[in-house]
């Protein structure tokens, strides 16, 4: 079984891995919906990690633990809502 | 529903990481969480001028320099894991070893300030400002609201690599550590964040 550093080790790797995925993702000329979808994911993935792993938040007191985790929850259903309905929520907010 | 939280001092290390246990002071997460409703704030911004001006939000990503984004996501990941390594040396009683990972994370919280005042140059010279268009106005809010916690964050770890230095923390003692590391994981966390809205997605 990994120990702790051997697992912060390894999700270091993988936070690095995801950050040059999405640069390739920048760089890309069209953007359509599973990019984005991906690129939500990546921000979902990446969020978890650092949650949990590096804040240690993992076995930690659940109001704490729940209101970081939902964050990246929320940011990253924005950015595939944002997506979709642009000018519903457009509308919505309109002043 | 009714919360209590119960805050467990750094010192009882063997318990500070049973279920429920808060890493760090009270206080810090106060603050933790007051920054990231600051940062929300900003997102929810964003998120509305994308929506009310497309065109802008689409083509401004295009002219920033996505490789000066890509190296501080980089520069914070890498710096966010050498504190991790630094709170676990300092459980393992490796005071010598916690407070090199420390100087690790504080040179790259600088390499990142650096990086960063080259960016904004980069801009200038390419004729981007806070006057540019409305994506620009919140490119600079945000990255330079960012920027001054990088900034403040990276002395309060130089601060905690002095208290190491002096003797003042071991493996049963070392909540400052565990505040600086929270707070300074927060500063990657809204970092991870702004580096998809403002270089990737448009």
């Amino acid at each position: 079984m990994m120990n702790q550093t051997q697992l912060v080790d390894r999700l270091w790797l993988l936070l690095i891995s995801l950050t040059l995925f999405s640069a390739y993702m920048a760089e890309r000329d069209t953007q359509g919906f599973n990019s984005i979808l991906i690129m939500a994911l990546v921000l979902a993935i990446k969020g978890r990690i650092i949650v949990d792993h590096f804040m240690e938040l993992k076995s930690a007191h659940r109001l704490i633990r729940t209101l970081m985790r939902v964050y990246y929850y929320v940011i990253p259903l924005m950015i595939i809502a944002v997506y979709l309905f642009p000018e519903q929520i457009a509308q919505w907010t309109r002043l | 529903m009714t919360t209590t939280l119960t805050h467990t001092p750094a010192f009882a290390w063997k318990s500070d990481r049973k279920p429920g246990h808060i890493p760090g002071s009270l206080a810090i997460w106060a603050a933790i969480l007051a920054e990231m409703s600051e940062f929300a704030i900003m997102f929810i911004v964003y998120f509305l001028g994308k929506v009310h001006h497309p065109q802008v939000f689409s083509e401004g990503p295009l002219l920033l320099n996505t490789t000066a984004g890509t190296i501080n996501t980089l520069v914070m990941l890498t710096s966010s894991f050498f504190m991790i390594r630094a709170v676990i040396a300092m459980r393992e009683d490796k005071q010598a070893s916690s407070a090199r990972w420390l100087t690790g994370a504080a040179l790259l919280g600088g390499v990142y300030l650096v990086v960063k005042l080259f960016e904004y140059r980069w801009n200038t010279t390419h004729g981007l400002s806070t006057e540019t268009n409305l994506f620009y106005a919140v490119y600079y809010y945000v990255t330079f609201n960012h920027f001054l916690h990088v900034g403040w964050g990276t002395a309060a770890i130089v601060w905690v690599i002095y208290r190491i230095n002096c003797g003042a923390y071991n493996h049963m003692e070392h909540e400052g550590l565990l505040n600086i590391a929270v707070y300074w994981h927060m500063i990657d966390l809204a970092w991870i964040t702004i580096f998809p809205l403002l270089y990737v997605i448009r």
